[in-house]
């Protein structure tokens, strides 16, 4: 069997969770966010963050708007919707859920 | 001494050793190969951009203007395989999406001698293009070929994406088929690279 698939999925599913709750304490730049999982170790290589931003904004999550940066080129800020908000919540409750569904049968 | 290219990054300008250059190249390419869909690949590869553009900056100070081979492969090792980049993000998709229909006449733009017509008509009809251009060849003594070849020129399009280019060869358009059709492209880019160094 692949664990490592497994591994990844549940990876990819927490990374979207967590890019989301990144965006809700303040709007930031793909690098903001990049060092803050790199902090937590959520996230390995760089590459992957861009594929769920996009994704995440396609489906209406996030939205940007570029900003002039005194070191550099503009910056592409993303920002939360309000859908985006909404789904925040939601999977807040299911994690939650999760963890304590998971921890009950970990106890056991 | 060696060759620099100068190069807009992220609407920054970059000098590269040209086997950095030549690896950048390759790797980015081979990130683009990967994505269907135009607007997003235009919005990842933006991103992705503007972050080695970030990265090379970080590297870069008054003592050392040039980006090399060593930068280079440092910055990738940060951003990934691009297997891992898209990795199972694209694979439900690809498999989806995979087709193994007929094959599409394209004009291939890396094999012509004059406007690709012949190797794609050959890459469509499985015959070398060599022997394609000598029947070409023929049908002009005949007086028509040169008419025939200008409108095909015209009407058949250039095989310009990735996509399109294994479709031209008949080979299914997914994600791991575009991926080996970049690995045999990057492996032909370093070893160019490394005869010219010999």
């Amino acid at each position: 069997m692949d664990f490592e698939n497994a591994k990844a999925q549940m990876r990819k599913g927490v990374l979207e969770f967590c890019i989301l709750s990144i965006l809700s304490r303040g709007d930031a730049y793909a690098t903001d966010i990049l060092n803050k999982l790199k902090e937590s170790e959520l996230i390995v290589v760089e590459g992957t963050l861009y594929p769920l931003l996009s994704r995440q904004k396609n489906a209406g999550l996030l939205s940007y708007r570029w900003e002039e940066s005194t070191q550099g080129p503009p910056r592409k800020y993303y920002a939360l919707t309000d859908k985006g908000r909404e789904v925040l919540k939601e999977l807040e409750s299911s994690w939650r859920e999760l963890i304590d569904a998971v921890d009950s049968i970990l106890k056991k | 001494m060696k060759k620099t290219f100068s190069v807009n990054l992220g609407s920054q300008v970059y000098n590269m050793d040209e086997d950095a250059y030549l690896i950048m190249k390759a790797y980015l390419d081979r990130i683009e190969g990967y994505f269907y869909d135009q607007k997003e690949q235009e919005d990842i590869m933006n991103d992705i951009e503007m972050r080695i553009s970030e990265l090379f900056s970080e590297r870069l100070g008054i003592s050392k203007q040039v980006i090399t081979r060593r930068d280079v492969d440092e910055v990738i090792a940060i951003m990934g395989d691009p297997h891992e980049i898209i990795g199972e993000e694209e694979s439900p998709r690809a498999a989806q999406e995979k087709r193994t229909g007929p094959r599409r006449i394209f004009r291939d733009p890396e094999d012509r001698m004059i406007g690709g017509v012949c190797s794609g008509l050959g890459a469509y009809m499985g015959i070398d293009p060599v022997i394609m251009r000598i029947l070409f060849v023929l049908f002009l003594i005949f007086g028509i070929g040169f008419l025939v070849y200008i409108i095909l020129w015209i009407v058949v399009p250039e095989a310009r994406t990735t996509a399109q280019k294994l479709e031209m060869r008949g080979d299914s358009v997914n994600a791991s088929n575009i991926g080996n059709f970049f690995k045999d492209e990057f492996e032909s880019v370093k070893k160019s690279f490394r005869r010219k160094k010999n």
